[in-house]
């Protein structure tokens, strides 16, 4: 293994930001927190992008490893022992610095600070221990801070990271214990599961306490996430949306954050992905994410042993109703909240605008549109005062035609990247091209 | 037809408002319109609106108290689009605030509503975006400047934001098409200021030397982004190719 001591800053950043990229959770949101005179910074509930990358993803954090060097050696992972890449580690003032100067100049909304496992899990996360307390400390820093609990560090040094912390994720990595045990043979799902409780036990408890703590901090206040690769291991779509429920209901998970799968190692245990990491797939389970999290939906409706994947051509939510067709048509000026928020092209803006407008009037198909709702796709499963749209059988195979039919060119954008083909008037399939030598041989021959 | 012009600003609008009511002529004989925008009309009666902080005072106030503190907010945020119309939507819309018993706000079916609800979506969301997208670097006399040009006059709308941010610094956001600035002082209050000469331009531009931290970012900007995610598209759609132009990292 190549360390180099030193190295200019530039070379670290560019070096650990590397490292991190994989790590998905890019996200600034889930608390609000004012300003302080003599302080620098303050968090926004809804969170905030900065930029964006040239993979689209938005970039909120100042994303970091500490270091990557690492004792385990796990399958998937760009910075495990046995890879000969550049090792290095960034000091507690280097992080401060980069925090404070790009915090100042707007280029980011906080710090994300993860890090390989140096030495033991302890050593390093008293590392980002003393890391946050200069930052919090010296630097008064307000931002947003998204630290990662390291699985076996002790109780006590995570539990003082959580009150300097906004967010804390421990990742799942893989949905089941036997995807672990054979990617990440060093990692156990139990190391993992138990900073993850302490982290939701620390946050129910500080909800109960009457008097705030001395230090005036709360404890995780974003409360916690955790990340899983899809498509390295063989788990099914179901299988994962449930592993996603269960920490939604057991963990109190504030979100699960997906991550398609990409080989950077070239290892025998490793699936071959001829097409890229499966985007799609990655798509799919994150409108799940969605519909578990903010529609009502329960993860048994969504998928079934039977069926466990994802329709490909369809997304999740045109998927539920088409095969519940009994529940529509929804009369728009009289259903409750609930169904109106299970229509295909109404999310959970326009359903609300929708319940606060009805209040004065009827609501009519153009006003719909007005309150944002996608109607080409809603219109098969909504009336307004009794009436549809246009007129549509409540037949599957016919919605299902239709809908594939604007769906399918949106799927093939995702899995194809940016390659469009010119339609030709010749590409009809009705049409049979003309007879060539070979047909014209077999008629010859007598060959059908 | 009556056309009433007014300054293109929140008091010139509700001065207006004020005096386009006042004149008992009709909701439906009576229009509004910005000083020095479009074409005039045949068969129409221009009248200068005189603007006054009493008349201000009592259509805030009558908004405030018959449709809410939100409507008013709203009203506010419209004031500052770049629509030639919004003077004329804001009165269309105030015919209906001021005679509703329901919260308006939420009647998007009335088309009134519908348009001021529009415009303020805009200009909101554009605000947004520029408090996500602006970048400041220090000047060597350690003033933090920014430089925008926002579409419309966003600016007011990203300074209490700032200022809860990063209250221990002196900053200036300096919006470049329309000559106009938010000063801030450290420790203390913020301020609109407007410029007529360009000596604000030559101050601001060019004077920075932190070229450092200015490189780090590029680098880290770059490092992050996975290469078999590549997806310039969805990078458009995220961050319009238009709020590149003062992007430190573009």
């Amino acid at each position: 293994m190549l360390i180099q001591e030193q190295m200019e800053l530039q070379r670290k950043l560019e070096i650990l930001s590397d490292a991190a990229k994989y790590d998905v959770s890019c996200t600034s949101s889930g608390v609000e927190r004012k300003g302080k005179k003599g302080m620098l910074g303050n968090a926004v509930s809804a969170g905030l992008c900065h930029s964006f990358a040239a993979d689209g993803r938005c970039i909120s954090l100042l994303k970091i490893l500490f270091t990557n060097q690492c004792i385990y050696d796990c399958r998937y992972c760009v910075n495990r022992r046995s890879n000969d890449v550049v090792r290095t580690a960034f000091t507690p003032d280097e992080v401060c610095t980069l925090t404070m100067e790009f915090y100042r100049r707007n280029y980011i909304e906080g710090l994300f600070l993860s890090s390989g496992i140096l030495k033991s899990p302890d050593y390093t996360m008293d590392l980002i221990f003393q890391t946050l307390r200069k930052l919090r400390g010296e630097c008064r820093f307000n931002g947003y801070i998204h630290v990662k609990a390291i699985p076996g560090a002790d109780p006590v040094l995570i539990e003082q990271v959580g009150l300097l912390a906004d967010r804390m994720s421990v990742n799942l990595e893989l949905p089941t214990a036997q995807g672990l045990k054979s990617l990440a043979p060093s990692k156990s799902r139990s190391r993992i599961l138990a900073p993850m409780r302490q982290i939701q036990k620390g946050i129910r408890l500080q909800r109960t306490e009457i008097v705030p703590r001395a230090t005036g901090r709360r404890f995780v206040p974003a409360g916690q996430s955790t990340q899983m690769i899809v498509g390295a291991t063989p788990e099914s779509d179901y299988q994962m949306i449930k592993v996603a429920e269960a920490l939604y209901r057991n963990y109190d998970l504030k979100r699960v954050f997906y991550s398609a799968f990409v080989r950077v190692n070239d290892d025998s245990s490793l699936p071959v992905l001829p097409g890229g990491p499966p985007l799609l797939r990655e798509h799919r389970l994150y409108q799940a994410d969605w519909l578990l999290r903010f529609y009502g939906f329960q993860a048994d409706e969504l998928l079934t042993e039977e069926q466990p994947h994802f329709n490909v051509l369809l997304d999740p939510k045109c998927d539920w109703a088409l095969r519940h067709l009994e529940a529509f048509p929804v009369e728009i000026n009289r259903a409750d909240y609930s169904a109106i928020l299970r229509v295909p092209g109404i999310g959970v803006k326009s359903a609300k605008r929708i319940v606060a407008a009805r209040r004065g009037t009827a609501l009519d198909f153009p006003d719909l549109k007005k309150m944002g709702v996608v109607l080409k796709r809603a219109f098969y499963f909504i009336t307004c005062s009794g009436r549809m749209m246009a007129p549509v059988r409540i037949d599957q195979d016919y919605i299902t035609r239709e809908l594939v039919g604007e769906e399918k060119r949106r799927t093939w954008d995702i899995s194809h990247g940016d390659t469009y083909r010119q339609l030709s008037m010749f590409d009809d399939g009705r049409l049979s091209p003309a007879p060539g030598s070979e047909d014209v041989r077999g008629a010859v021959l007598g060959q059908l | 037809m009556t056309i009433f012009v007014c300054r293109d600003t929140m008091a010139g609008i509700l001065c207006g408002v004020y005096d386009a009511w006042m004149s008992r002529l009709g909701h439906g004989n009576v229009a509004l319109e910005l000083e020095d925008q479009g074409n005039m009309q045949m068969f129409c009666q221009y009248r200068q609106v005189e603007e006054t902080e009493e008349k201000t005072e009592k259509v805030i106030r009558a908004v405030r108290e018959k449709a809410g503190q939100e409507a008013c907010e709203m009203i506010f945020r419209v004031s500052l689009s770049r629509e030639e119309g919004k003077a004329d939507r804001i009165y269309r819309f105030l015919v209906y605030a001021l005679n509703s018993r329901r919260k308006i706000t939420d009647m998007l079916q009335i088309p009134a509503v519908y348009e001021v609800f529009r415009i303020d979506r805009n200009v909101g969301n554009e605000a947004h975006q520029f408090i996500q997208f602006s970048r400041f670097s220090r000047t060597r006399e350690g003033i933090l400047v920014c430089t925008v040009r926002p579409k419309n006059d966003v600016i007011i709308l990203m300074a209490p934001h700032f200022a809860d941010r990063v209250p221990g610094e002196h900053w200036i956001i300096y919006d470049e098409g329309r000559n106009k600035a938010v000063v801030h002082k450290a420790d203390e209050g913020w301020i609109v200021v407007w410029t007529d000469t360009d000596q604000w331009k030559e101050n601001l531009t060019g004077s920075t030397d932190q070229k450092e931290f200015e490189e780090l970012w590029k680098v880290f900007h770059r490092a992050v982004a996975i290469t078999e995610r590549t997806n310039y598209v969805c990078q458009r759609g995220h961050l319009p190719l238009w709020y590149r132009s003062h992007m430190t990292e573009f």
